[in-house]
């Protein structure tokens, strides 16, 4: 039987535009930021942006059925990649975090998104995995959380958040129950609380008590969970301990980012004040006084978003936000049109990872957000991201195309 | 299904997150944006535009007549900035630059420093011929600079190098407690008129607007200069110095020791001061270290200015007014004359006199110098009313001149004695020395001028100052400086008397009658200060002319021996070139 369709219903349009022309956007402002003193840059990054849309294609025309079958071998690499970046990764800013293999230098924790997600994704597809089966949930966990760790120990707190909140809206979009998600956070919230001493920490022990209770299960796995959180916090006091003092410097300085005006505080006040100055329209292209004297020290990484707050005001500043707005809708869209759960959910994850980096990215550029070093989809300097990225995307149009509409 | 519901909740749900994140993010762009870009601008803009000081000239400094004593002239700095500068040119243009060893060592030191880009003046008031050929290369010399800087020009005759005082860079600690009026590496007055009129004579800084990036590294200059600030020049100061008198005072005291201070009488003014020896305020401006040492640790102490911080006993010079508080108390009268047998046993001392003056009365005391006559005065009317004649005359205390260098010398009076002898150890044969001068008693040639003053002006004057007002640099309207006017009582008779004799001192039979002007009715005391450790200074105290007092002068010379013979001579040159100096004025004014 032949169905007529439109080319639309094939390739999305919409998802695809955007993307190229947040590419295109990022290109604009790194040529701005590295023009007095790094335009290499520039030539790397419009290099990557040409392999990325070569890689885009190669992966768009994929089976979708395919990539199913990808979740355990690239699951393992990424396993394996964070591992190995332990032993012999270079350090960029503090964290061990980069790897190289011959002449190309790449970040583990940026492909293992692709490889955690596609493994929580997996297993919750499967049609006899149960979220409200605590034993599966635990698995579930296991497979989110076993990355952060390693992450952790780069160490590399952004990207573990990332991480984090990637794990719950894929268990959210799995129609994860109340309770479960209450099991989830408990132990978080708690250790949070802990940081503000004794008292936050006992009310947050006594309204666990009270939620155990109104909940109502049984005796034995209301005090497993007591128990659990219990032990999160200590697990949590000695986890600090074992760290060096820098380490566990970077985190307080994470919690509270205001501690360090002059360090990471001083090129988020700096992103703000590039941005604010830019006012409606802009100073220009290449008339930023703050991008083009330098006074936010490699901007065409985590800061790249002020070269546009600043030389293209409001208005350029606000394209960028409906660029993304549009893929995100349309993401989310394609997210709750698929029926098969396995696509959809990586779709979800997918759309979290950027959804979170867009986010605390531009937030850390206007003051709405602390200064967590992690960079803007597609905008943002850095070769793995972007290909990272893209390929995303192509794996999403991929599910698009090979959509199927009825089960 | 259940299951749809659920997605389509969970659905609702993500929506509802990406429109809140955009929503909040679009929210604060409009904030920081739109609502309070202004701020932001200002922020980037200070970011960006640095102001650098500019150096504002010094204000001048006017004689009484509004000669040019002290002026400005251009200079130029050599200026390094290590971050920029390139080693190879210590050998290419070596020659050039002409740097000492110590400077190399500087430049490649503050190259690894953090302050690597703050320039740093590597040498002062280079010749022309390096500025042009620094300029010449400028394109090869990288971070080398010429800087323009006001600097002083003393060229005008006067050296007054303890009038003027000099300038030094300012410390560390002066800086800390300036207000934000200066910056490092600013020269500041370190003595004399210049310090005590600082703020007069700084002047205000301008300010340069520069666009720089975030390494402060100069870009280039915001809006073209449009919105600096010039500087703005420093007051200037008019002195009471007359011109031609202080450059005869200076010449007078060539290859000699001492001092001399001329004043006023009756308005305080101070018409010449001279130090010897001296020093040149030219010379110690491009002084280097060694040099500045050499000056500094000079044993004939150059820098110490005699005229206001060196004591010495006044001698005989002190006996008009002694004369003055035996009449007050009493004691004396005109008439009462003693005899003189060329001195005075008293107790197992003598007491000398320089001569045998036989019968003698005031005037002649004071016009021959006679010392029996005033043992024999200081014997009858005790300690008290001496001390309270040289206390009146303002001895043993600051005159409060308006320079800070300056000491009280020494009056003793019955604490002093006690703590040195013990409590009722001492008589008055111990003191009698004190009655002609000499022993304890020291004075400073500023304070001996102002003695001078006040018996010329009748026991009126004001406190001796150098600098009459200044000139508003905005308004160039002239406004006097007020000081305290200073005030005794004498009796009219008593103060005859003593005049009397200090005309007979000049025009009479006296001691100082080889000054004796045909022309100038000069009234004086001589006086020999008694110096242990050498030769006696030579003391001179005079006013004229006699009948109407237009100045007061004292003189030391040091280590010369009899007032009249070499002190005198001097006195008399500076009151003829400054009278002389006021006839001709006067006739310029009535043609």
């Amino acid at each position: 039987m032949k169905i007529k369709y439109k080319l639309s219903d094939k390739f999305d349009y919409w998802l695809f535009g955007s993307m190229i022309a947040l590419i295109i956007v990022g290109l604009i402002a790194i040529y701005s930021a590295t023009e007095k003193m790094a335009l290499t840059n520039y030539y790397k990054q419009l290099t990557f942006a040409v392999i990325s849309i070569v890689i885009f294609f190669i992966i768009f025309f994929v089976r979708a059925q395919y990539f199913k079958f990808l979740s355990i071998p690239v699951y393992l690499l990424t396993l394996l990649l964070l591992g190995f970046v332990l032993i012999s990764g270079h350090t960029v800013y503090g964290a061990r975090s980069w790897l190289n293999l011959g002449p190309i230098g790449f970040q583990p924790s940026e492909i293992g998104k692709i490889g955690t997600i596609f493994m929580l994704a997996y297993w919750l597809s499967q049609s006899n995995v149960k979220l409200d089966n605590l034993r599966d949930l635990a698995i579930a966990l296991f497979f989110g959380l076993f990355p952060v760790l390693l992450i952790l120990a780069e160490p590399d707190m952004g990207t573990a958040i990332v991480y984090i909140v990637i794990l719950l809206s894929v268990l959210f979009w799995a129609g994860i129950d109340l309770f479960g998600l209450f099991v989830i956070l408990s132990p978080a919230v708690i250790v949070f609380l802990s940081f503000f001493g004794t008292v936050a920490a006992l009310v947050g022990f006594l309204a666990l008590v009270v939620l155990l209770f109104l909940f109502k299960k049984d005796l034995f796995l209301s005090l497993t969970i007591f128990i659990i959180n219990l032990a999160s916090i200590f697990l949590f006091d000695l986890g600090v301990k074992l760290l060096k003092p820098h380490q566990q410097k970077r985190i307080m300085t994470f919690l509270n980012p205001l501690s360090d005006p002059y360090g990471s505080g001083y090129n988020a006040i700096q992103a703000q004040t590039a941005v604010g100055s830019g006012g409606i329209l802009g100073k220009g292209f290449l008339h930023g006084s703050q991008t083009q004297l330098r006074f936010i020290p490699e901007q065409w990484t985590d800061f790249i978003f002020s070269v546009i707050g600043e030389e293209f005001g409001f208005i350029g500043s606000f394209i960028v936000i409906l660029l993304f707005s549009t893929l995100f809708f349309r993401l989310l869209r394609i997210a709750l049109k698929q029926k098969d759960s396995f696509a959809g959910l990586v779709t979800i994850g997918f759309l979290t990872t950027l959804l979170v980096h867009f986010f605390i990215n531009i937030g850390m550029n206007i003051g709405l957000a602390p200064v967590i070093g992690i960079p803007l989809p597609f905008m943002s300097y850095g070769g793995t991201a972007l290909i990272v990225n893209v390929s995303m995307i192509a794996i999403v149009m991929s599910f698009y195309r090979d959509k199927k509409e009825h089960t | 299904m259940s299951n749809e519901e659920g997605k389509a909740l969970r659905y609702s749900i993500y929506f509802s997150t990406i429109l809140i994140i955009v929503t909040a993010l679009t929210l604060q762009l409009i904030r920081i944006q739109i609502l309070n870009s202004g701020k932001f601008k200002i922020k980037a803009n200070e970011n960006s535009v640095k102001a650098i000081p500019v150096a504002a000239p010094r204000g001048v400094i006017f004689d009484r007549n509004f000669n040019l004593l002290v002026g400005n002239k251009p200079s130029y700095n050599l200026v390094v900035i290590p971050a920029y500068f390139d080693t190879s040119s210590f050998t290419r243009f070596g020659k050039l630059l002409g740097f000492s060893k110590e400077t190399k060592l500087e430049i490649i030191r503050a190259k690894r420093k953090y302050s690597k880009f703050k320039p740093i003046v590597v040498r002062r008031d280079i010749p022309f011929d390096v500025v042009s050929g620094v300029n010449e290369y400028g394109d090869e010399l990288t971070g080398v600079k010429v800087e323009f800087v006001p600097k002083r020009d003393y060229a005008y005759g006067v050296n007054g190098a303890h009038i003027f005082g000099y300038l030094q860079e300012i410390t560390a600690d002066e800086l800390k407690n300036s207000m934000g009026e200066y910056v490092g590496g600013d020269e500041i007055g370190a003595s004399g008129i210049e310090k005590y009129y600082e703020k007069y004579l700084r002047g205000k800084k301008g300010k340069k607007l520069v666009v720089v990036n975030s390494r402060q590294q100069y870009i280039r200059d915001f809006r073209n200069g449009a919105m600096d600030l010039p500087p703005a020049k420093g007051d200037d100061i008019v002195l009471s110095i007359d011109k031609k008198t202080q450059i005869a005072a200076e010449n007078a005291l060539k290859g000699k020791k001492g001092a001399i201070v001329a004043i006023v009488p009756k308005t305080g003014e101070i018409i010449a001061m001279a130090s010897a020896p001296t020093f040149s305020l030219s010379e110690l401006s491009v002084a280097s270290p060694s040099e500045w040492r050499a000056i500094v640790f000079n044993k004939d102490k150059p820098l110490f200015n005699r005229a206001t911080m060196s004591a010495y006993p006044p001698g005989s010079t002190i006996k008009p007014l002694e004369a003055l508080a035996g009449l007050a108390s009493g004691s004396v009268t005109p008439r009462t004359t003693i005899i003189c047998k060329g001195g005075l046993q008293y107790g197992d001392r003598f007491f000398g006199c320089d001569h045998i003056h036989g019968k003698v009365n005031m005037v002649k005391s004071i016009e021959e110098s006679c010392n029996t006559y005033y043992y024999l005065l200081f014997l009858k009317m005790g300690f008290a009313p001496w001390l309270d004649f040289t206390r009146r005359f303002g001895f043993g205390r600051k005159t409060h001149i308006d320079i800070y260098e300056e000491k009280k010398g020494l009056l003793p009076d019955s604490a002093y004695y006690n703590k040195r002898f013990g409590r009722h150890r001492w008589n008055k044969g111990l003191l009698l020395s004190l009655s002609i001068g000499q022993g304890e008693v020291s004075v400073t040639p500023l304070q001996l001028a102002k003695y001078t003053a006040l018996i010329a002006g009748g026991g009126k004057t004001v406190v001796p100052h150098l600098a009459k007002g200044f000139i508003d640099n905005k308004t160039n309207a002239f406004h006097p400086f007020s000081f305290d006017s200073v005030k005794i009582n004498l009796n009219k008779n008593d103060l005859a008397v003593v005049k009397k004799g200090m005309f007979e001192v000049v025009n009479g039979e006296g001691t100082a009658t080889n000054i004796k002007d045909a022309y100038i009715p000069i009234a004086g005391k001589t006086g020999t200060a008694q110096n242990p450790h050498g030769e006696n200074h030579a003391i001179f105290i005079a006013y004229a002319p006699a009948d109407n007092p237009k100045i007061a002068v004292a003189v030391v010379i040091e280590n010369a021996g009899y007032g009249s013979t070499h002190a005198a001579p001097v006195a008399h040159k500076i009151i003829r070139t400054y009278l002389r100096n006021l006839i001709h004025k006067k006739m310029r004014k009535l043609k």
